[in-house]
């Protein structure tokens, strides 16, 4: 590249090369590394239950480090990576068949409707889906009955629950989504030229898939291990809502020594041997990718060779043999196919019967009485207020029906405008009905629920807005003024990925009551401000820091892929740095916002590890208030919260894929979109 | 104490849980609801006195204060009637109720403890021995007792415990007891008393047993069926009830379990240690699920067993202290207290309980899991917070990851 005076201007920029990400580094020194740095210190401490905070510092020891050598705890962290390695390893197997039908053998509008269908599951709260796995497992389960009554297993019925078997299930059926989507990405990228030019060259399909088709998908596979491993390793709530004692794993067992416990220092201690274990179990994963092509290629000749012998029969073979042979391996897109039905069927078999319990007669969720009834549906709502605001929903949105009818016919306003009075009504009818009912307050006649889901929601939204912000800027920071610090950056990055939820629920959970006395921000996280309190605001922050962390990847991997020469030209052209900014890079990141936000609402929506360390009264949300009625009988109105919550979130999702489709994006965008990629 | 528990344990004789269907109990329950209501809808005190006149003799206190606001409650798992801690609170008191849960006292007072008189709940339900060391950390505040006139109404038995001598901070909930539940067609044997229990955990019911989710009963378990007084601070007491729990016992538990009524209905197991409260529910599940709730039985544990009562306090810094003075003495109204008592199954400390019941629900089943006669109340040990608590602590948490595959 020619100097240019883009660059010359750019070399007057004033500041550092890290001035946006400054917000980012504030944010998680704050909120990521000094309580972090708290653990490691309690980690060396001795449990002192008198205190507030149950620990002393005054003689610092290992004796935590070497507790948890012990033999009765090393065997949950050796349980847990098994069972990680194994649903990991699951999910791959699982989802690539899923991903390689939809990417290679539909048609582009089937495409749309396998990746819908893989997403869709997803935006069910990941603890209803959980605890909905239940209700097929029990022994005494209408299932487990049927089984029985067909004589193919024995008399006790289904023995699964409280094993690390139901764990197992649940935990790749959870995280199966995001797995298939990252590898869905990665295959559909893959230029069909270079698998024509591959069985063109004589390789088969076989050989075309494992020489061409999988080097290829490796990004993908790799984001989709990260994606799935990490947040397995940390998982607690499949654990504890279905392991019982048997199933127990590690990231349940550290909640307990801080909570149940109030041993702090071994709960630390396990915290921080469990990122290591992470860390080392990913290091050993890569080596081995990293190993393992090259090792191929030692074996080289000898592939050579076979090759070539089986080359030379194949040619003395008959035509007509290989015909019969290319027929026989029609089979394939069928077996694919099926398998992707069954895979769906299975994704969606959780979210079936969290729709049926939720008519459930009786008093249990899990437990179906026989008979069905509306009641719980009633008992969470207030019919008339619900079918008053359900009239006026229809008529703004009736309204602009006619509206967008007349005016399309008339055509005096262009397309782009005609387009967007949909959404925009849907979102007028949302404030019409808040501002003149506070339908969100009387509209639940269960309290309880209706200020959870509506407290989920807000922490969600804010929690998304602060990730896109700091992270939206730090990602353009990094892509376009890289530097040394970039180093620092990507290092803090990757170490909020991939520490466990359950460590940065306990740093922060610890963290707040001492940052209490300092003047303004102590003030933030007591009494709040606004409307909003305390609680709210320690949600933000705790959601805030994963969804920010993805945020950065996106914004970056977006940047880095298109080149400095726009910027340029606008600078050639004379714009200052701020107007180019503002015309050209944020046009360029904001489907990468878009995307990063989007993921960022759902796993803020369905947060509840750290939401249930650092909640109050008054903020909680829904995963939190679910996971404490988990400890005892779980009512079916929780069902019914789980639907509205599906309902809403779907409405969401459909309303941004509309906007996309808009933008004349096609299927594999909107899925690229929605994993960032 | 004594003449009140022997009237009740007439109340329901042998056999009487076989006699009444499941369905007249739900029944039962909402006949309750629609009296509580009435009685609530008349609002003054001397009003409801007229329905009922052998209520009337009792000299009841039927005070209630509005309030306003919301109130937010920490308890523990399904501690209430829904209409209770709802719909009903918020038509007769206008206050909006938010209900969270804890499975543990230490999880509550991790809870308090972290947020630092800021966690925005306004009543907690903490169990008696843990007071003490609740209003020493300062997470407590006093009851202003002017605002609870109805307090009249419970029994001066369960008043002016040794935790609070006079009920400053905390005025009684419920108490209630532990013993175990199991299935009488996968086990064979009649069973007694603890040691029947840890003998079938290991033996018959090996990998299908749950325990409570709490070190002092975990622990107890052991030392009452070694007739060891389960406050012990003796140091080979403890290496010995280790010893066997954590290298014999453990790797026989299915699940450490506090609320093991719902799963025992879906068959997840077939013997668990329960609170008679949740086990009486576990009647409900079962018939619901399908099962014979006759093929079941409750035992007692022998030879000692556990007395708990949880109590209702104040938060510190509750941000709406007045509503939970008002909600907490409105559940202290008799009518209100047996609606409660109906639905968690546990007794509520009310004076003249057998007049109560027979009164207000004579259709109540299961009532040998909430009363119990003296010789059985007699059995019944109050936990004590000793230095050894942390030690018992350990033992439940070594067990834990020993019963781990």
């Amino acid at each position: 590249m020619t100097v240019s005076v883009a660059s010359y201007l750019r070399r007057r920029w004033r500041g550092p090369k890290y001035l946006l990400a400054i917000p980012a580094i504030v944010w998680y020194l704050v909120f990521f590394a000094a309580p972090i740095a708290f653990i490691v210190l309690y980690s060396f401490g001795t449990k002192d239950s008198s205190k507030l905070v149950p620990v002393d510092l005054s003689s610092l020891s290992t004796k935590s480090y070497s507790a948890v050598f012990d033999e009765t705890f090393f065997k949950t962290f050796r349980a847990t990576l098994r069972i990680s390695v194994l649903a990991t390893f699951l999910c791959v197997v699982i989802g690539l068949p899923v991903a390689y039908f939809a990417a290679f053998k539909v048609a582009e509008k089937w495409k749309a409707v396998i990746l819908a269908a893989v997403v869709v599951p997803s935006f069910t709260s990941f603890l209803i889906r959980t605890v909905a796995w239940r209700i097929p497992l029990a022994p005494n389960g209408t299932f487990s009955k049927w089984l029985v009554g067909m004589g193919w297993i024995s008399e006790n019925g289904i023995q699964i629950l409280e094993t690390p078997m139901a764990v197992q299930i649940a935990i790749v059926y959870n995280y199966l989504g995001f797995m298939i989507l990252p590898l869905f990405v990665a295959l559909d990228r893959i230029d069909v030229r270079m698998r024509e030019a591959s069985k063109d060259l004589g390789a088969g399909r076989i050989a075309t898939f494992i020489s061409v088709t999988l080097p290829l998908a490796g990004p993908g596979i790799v984001a989709g291990v990260l994606l799935t491993f990490i947040p397995m390793c940390g998982d607690y709530v499949t654990a504890t809502v279905l392991g019982g004692a048997k199933g127990n794993m590690i990231g349940a067992m550290i909640a307990s020594q801080f909570s149940g416990a109030q041993n702090w220092p071994l709960g630390s201690a396990m915290a921080i041997l469990m990122i290591a274990a992470v860390l080392l179990v990913l290091i050993i994963g890569f080596v081995i990718t990293w190993l393992a092509p090259r090792v191929a290629m030692l074996a080289y000749p000898i592939i050579q060779i076979v090759r070539r012998s089986i080359y030379k029969r194949s040619v003395a073979r008959k035509q007509t043999v290989k015909q019969e042979f290319r027929t026989k391996f029609e089979v394939l897109p069928k077996v694919l196919s099926a398998w992707t039905v069954l895979v769906l069927v299975f994704l969606f078999i959780p979210i079936l019967l969290v729709f049926l319990h939720s008519f459930n007669y009786g008093g249990s969720f899990t437990i179906w009485s026989g008979r069905s009834s509306t009641k719980w549906w009633g008992e969470l709502f207030n019919g008339g207020v619900m079918v008053a605001v359900l009239i006026r929903f229809a008529v703004v949105i009736f309204a602009a029906l006619i509206f967008v009818r007349i005016n399309r016919r008339r055509e005096s306003f262009s397309k782009r405008v005609l387009s967007l009075v949909m959404p925009l009504s849907f979102v007028f009818a949302v404030v019409l009905n808040g501002l003149i009912t506070e339908w969100y307050r009387t509209i639940f006649d269960f309290a309880g629920i209706g200020d959870s889901i509506r407290n989920s929601f807000i922490a969600a939204f804010g929690a998304t807005i602060i990730a896109v912000l700091i992270g939206g800027m730090s990602g353009v920071a990094l892509a376009r003024r890289p530097g040394n610090w970039t180093k620092f950056f990507m290092a803090t990055v990757f170490l909020i990925l991939v520490t466990p939820e359950i460590m940065d629920a306990i740093a922060l959970a610890t963290w707040f009551p001492r940052i209490k006395a300092i003047p303004i921000v102590g003030i933030i996280f007591t009494n709040g401000w606004g409307p909003f309190n305390g609680g709210i605001n320690k949600l933000w922050v705790g959601q805030s820091l994963y969804a920010s962390a993805v945020v950065t990847l996106i914004v970056r991997a977006r940047l880095s892929g298109i080149d400095e020469s726009l910027e340029e030209a606008a600078a050639d052209l004379g714009a200052p740095p701020g107007r180019a900014f503002r015309q050209i890079t944020l046009p360029l990141i904001a489907s990468a916002m878009v995307a990063g936000a989007l993921l960022s609402f759902a796993l803020c929506l369905d947060n509840a590890v750290i939401s249930t360390l650092i909640s109050e009264a008054g903020s909680t949300t829904f995963p939190v208030a679910l996971l404490g009625a988990t400890r005892s009988t779980i009512k079916p109105f929780w069902g019914v919260g789980a639907v509205l919550l599906f309902v809403v979130t779907l409405s969401a999702l459909w309303f941004l894929a509309v906007i996309l489709r808009r933008g004349g994006d096609s299927a594999s965008k909107i899925a690229a979109t929605f994993t960032g990629s | 104490m004594s003449d009140d528990k022997k009237q009740l344990k007439m109340l329901a004789p042998e056999g009487f849980r076989e006699k009444l269907s499941r369905r007249a109990f739900l029944q039962g329950g909402t006949a309750v609801a629609g009296f509580a209501l009435i009685a609530a809808a008349c609002g003054g005190s001397d009003s409801a006195t007229e329905t009922s006149n052998a209520l009337a003799s009792g000299d009841w206190s039927r005070v209630i204060n509005q309030s306003s606001g919301t109130l937010a409650m920490y308890t523990w798992g399904d501690y209430n009637d829904p209409d209770l801690v709802g719909a009903l609170a918020g038509s007769t008191l206008s206050v909006s109720m938010k209900v969270d849960y804890y499975a543990s006292n230490e999880d509550l007072i991790t809870k308090l403890a972290a947020s630092g008189g800021s966690s925005g709940f306004d009543i907690v339900v903490p169990t008696g021995p843990y007071i003490p060391q609740m209003i020493e950390k300062g997470l407590i505040q006093k009851l202003d007792k002017s605002l609870i006139p109805n307090m009249v109404n419970v029994d001066p038995n369960y008043l002016a415990q040794d935790w609070d001598p006079t009920n400053d901070y905390s005025v009684c909930k419920n108490w209630g007891t532990t013993g175990y539940f199991y299935d009488t067609t996968k086990i064979s044997k009649e069973l007694t008393t603890w040691q029947d229990f840890i003998d079938t955990c290991m033996g018959e019911a090996s990998g299908n047993c749950a325990v409570i989710d709490a070190a002092p009963n975990y622990c107890g378990m052991w030392f009452w069926a070694n007739k060891i007084n389960w406050n012990t601070e003796t140091p080979a007491d403890l290496d010995a009830c280790e010893k066997f729990l954590v290298e014999e016992f453990a790797q026989h538990v299915k699940a450490f379990d506090s609320y093991p009524s719902t799963k025992l209905a879906e068959g997840a197991y077939s013997i668990a240690m329960a609170w008679n409260g949740d086990a009486r529910q576990a009647y409900v599940r079962i018939e619901e699920a399908g099962g014979n709730p006759s093929d079941w039985k409750w035992v007692l544990g022998s030879p000692n067993t556990e007395l708990w009562m949880d109590n209702y306090c104040v938060a510190a810094g509750a941000p709406n202290a007045e509503a939970a003075h008002a909600w907490i003495n409105w559940d202290l109204i008799p009518e209100i207290s047996i609606k409660d008592l109906s639905y968690h199954g546990y007794h509520t400390g009310m004076k003249n309980m057998s007049q109560l019941i027979s009164d207000v629900a004579p259709d109540l089943v299961d009532g040998d899991m909430i009363f119990f006669g003296d010789e059985q109340v007699a059995t019944m040990q109050t936990q004590l917070i000793t230095p050894a608590l942390d030690r018992l602590i350990d033992i439940l948490n070594k067990s834990k990851a020993k019963a781990g595959g």
